[in-house]
């Protein structure tokens, strides 16, 4: 029989997978309304408007529509694939967050214990995230697979290749915030660019801005937004591998697309702009948390605008990025990143 | 990308992403200026130039008489028809001759607002006003007949027009009606 201690720490755990999940899950409203919103700004039109003040009702909205729409299963697909693609897509973007520190410890008032802001710091955070990001393609590749569709096919083999192409830079650039930090572990890493500003892994001069840049590039292909956006292709491919998927089935890969840029953002805040650290020393104190917060939102923000200032890159010109510029740039940085920490 | 030889200035500039951050530039800039979306059935409404042309209006002189005389040019004048004038005699003084239109009526359906019926009326009685929101749910609104064509229209002659002005949304069971207030008008380019 376990003591009371033990239960405890369960159920602490138990409660923050539960935190965690509904802020995931709630996240994509305000996401979607923040993207169309952006959207219609810098296309010099007001976006959502007329739900609520502002537009802000709107994703409510869109779920209603979206939880009534049919759920159709087109003729002679896959059902279990097909059913099961958006789940396969959606739990491993969920499950990245495992090892996703948000911040430090912090005092619960009315427990009055110290709680920390992660559910798990394992010592090799950066390896598990990459490889559970990494499973989430399955999802696509399937319900491609499963859908009874040229597009939806195309589309999951254009994602699985893209994912193959960048999976490799990404890495690198794994690598080489690991190199800068010493550390596989996600909480050494933002330990390591505590202090000012400078000691952020981004301002680790000459390689942090270009690994910074590799991170960012291979992430925007690897969670399918704009302007790598091949899989979902609407010029060419309908709408890629959701073409058949509607209702339901359609909005848990919106939200595993949402969760997966959640997931980019705050990996960039992490690795690279030094989690929850303040960037200068300030008299007011200020949670770190806050500074989280502002600085994944800022890169969000940073995502949704590019989505609609870069248009969309040709499949060979996807390649050619990945293979002839990323990886190359990559191994040299990583010779350059080994030389500086000798 | 010509393949001459090797540029060091277009590598430089790929290396530093300028043109990304040019575009990048553009979109903010966009982003923080104000949006050009007229807002129009809750809260802004365009009032059109006196040239416009949209729904015809009947009028009377100033002593309050009927200026049609009846004198159907207007119905010949149309090219789809859609105008019927039935003439009868009135010595009461109801309109400026002793001819006036027992029925006027346009069948708003058919009329393609060319406006050649005001170019073909002798008396400046008949012009195209600008009213434009001509909707609704039956066919009561396609036919409009001279009693309601004689109601003087909301945008007064006086108004020049050509801007946008502050408006009101309004339900009633006979239809909706967007209310411009014509006093709060700004000037917008479009």
């Amino acid at each position: 029989m376990p003591d009371i201690a033990t239960l405890l720490e369960i159920l602490l755990i138990v409660v923050k997978v539960g935190v965690v999940t509904m802020i995931l899950f709630g996240l994509p409203l305000p996401l979607t309304w923040l993207e169309r919103k952006v959207a219609g700004h810098i296309q010099v039109r007001l976006g959502p408007w007329r739900v609520g003040p502002h537009g802000l009702l709107q994703p409510f909205a869109d779920m209603i529509k979206l939880l009534f729409k049919e759920d159709i299963v087109p003729y002679k697909a896959d059902k279990l694939l097909f059913n099961l693609a958006p789940l396969l897509s959606m739990v491993p973007a969920f499950a990245v967050f495992v090892a996703i520190p948000f911040g430090d410890s912090v005092m619960v008032p009315f427990i009055n214990k110290e709680v920390t802001l992660y559910i798990s710091d394992m010592n090799v955070g950066i390896l598990y995230i990459l490889a559970i990001g990494g499973l989430s393609i399955y999802g696509l590749i399937l319900g491609g697979w499963a859908s009874n569709s040229k597009y939806a096919l195309l589309g999951g083999l254009r994602s699985s290749a893209q994912m193959i192409s960048y999976e490799v830079a990404m890495s690198f650039a794994a690598v080489g915030v690991v190199m800068m930090s010493n550390s596989l572990s996600l909480l050494e890493m933002v330990k390591s660019q505590s202090g000012s500003f400078l000691n952020w892994n981004i301002f680790y001069l000459p390689v942090g801005p270009v690994w910074f840049a590799i991170f960012l590039i291979a992430g925007l292909a690897e969670i399918n937004r704009i302007p790598f956006d091949l899989t979902e292709d609407e010029g060419t491919l309908a709408a890629g591998f959701h073409t058949e998927y509607s209702g339901m089935k359609f909005a848990f890969f919106m939200l595993a697309e949402y969760v997966a840029m959640v997931t980019i953002s705050v990996l960039s805040v992490v690795m690279f702009f030094g989690g929850w650290n303040a960037p200068l020393q300030v008299p007011v104190p200020i949670p770190p948390i806050f500074w989280f917060v502002a600085k994944a939102g800022a890169l969000i923000y940073f995502f949704m605008w590019i989505r609609f200032t870069l248009p969309r890159y040709r499949y060979d010109q996807l390649m050619t990025i990945g293979w002839k510029i990323l990886i190359p740039v990559a191994l040299v940085n990583l010779l350059v990143t080994g030389f500086m920490r000798i | 990308m010509s393949k001459k030889g090797f540029d060091l200035f277009d590598l430089v500039k790929k290396v530093l992403f300028t043109d990304f951050v040019k575009g990048l530039t553009v979109t903010l800039g966009y982003n923080i200026s104000k949006s050009i979306t007229m807002r129009y059935p809750d809260e802004e409404k365009w009032v059109p130039y006196r040239r416009f042309r949209g729904m015809h209006t009947l009028n009377r002189d100033e002593n309050g008489r009927e200026l049609c005389v009846a004198c159907e040019l207007c119905a010949k004048a149309c090219p789809t028809g859609c105008i019927t004038v039935i003439p009868m005699e009135d010595n009461s003084g109801r309109g400026i001759s002793d001819r006036v239109a027992k029925v006027w009526t346009v069948n708003v359906v058919r009329c393609l607002f060319c406006g050649y019926c005001e170019d073909a009326c002798p008396t400046r009685a008949l012009r195209l006003g600008r009213e434009y929101e001509l909707a609704c749910t039956d066919f009561s609104c396609t036919l409009k007949s001279r009693e309601e064509l004689l109601v003087p229209q909301p945008v007064p002659e006086s108004i020049p027009g050509g801007y946008v002005v502050k408006s009101k949304f309004e339900r009633t069971p006979q239809g909706i009606k967007v209310v411009p207030e014509l006093s709060k008008y700004k000037k917008r380019s479009i």
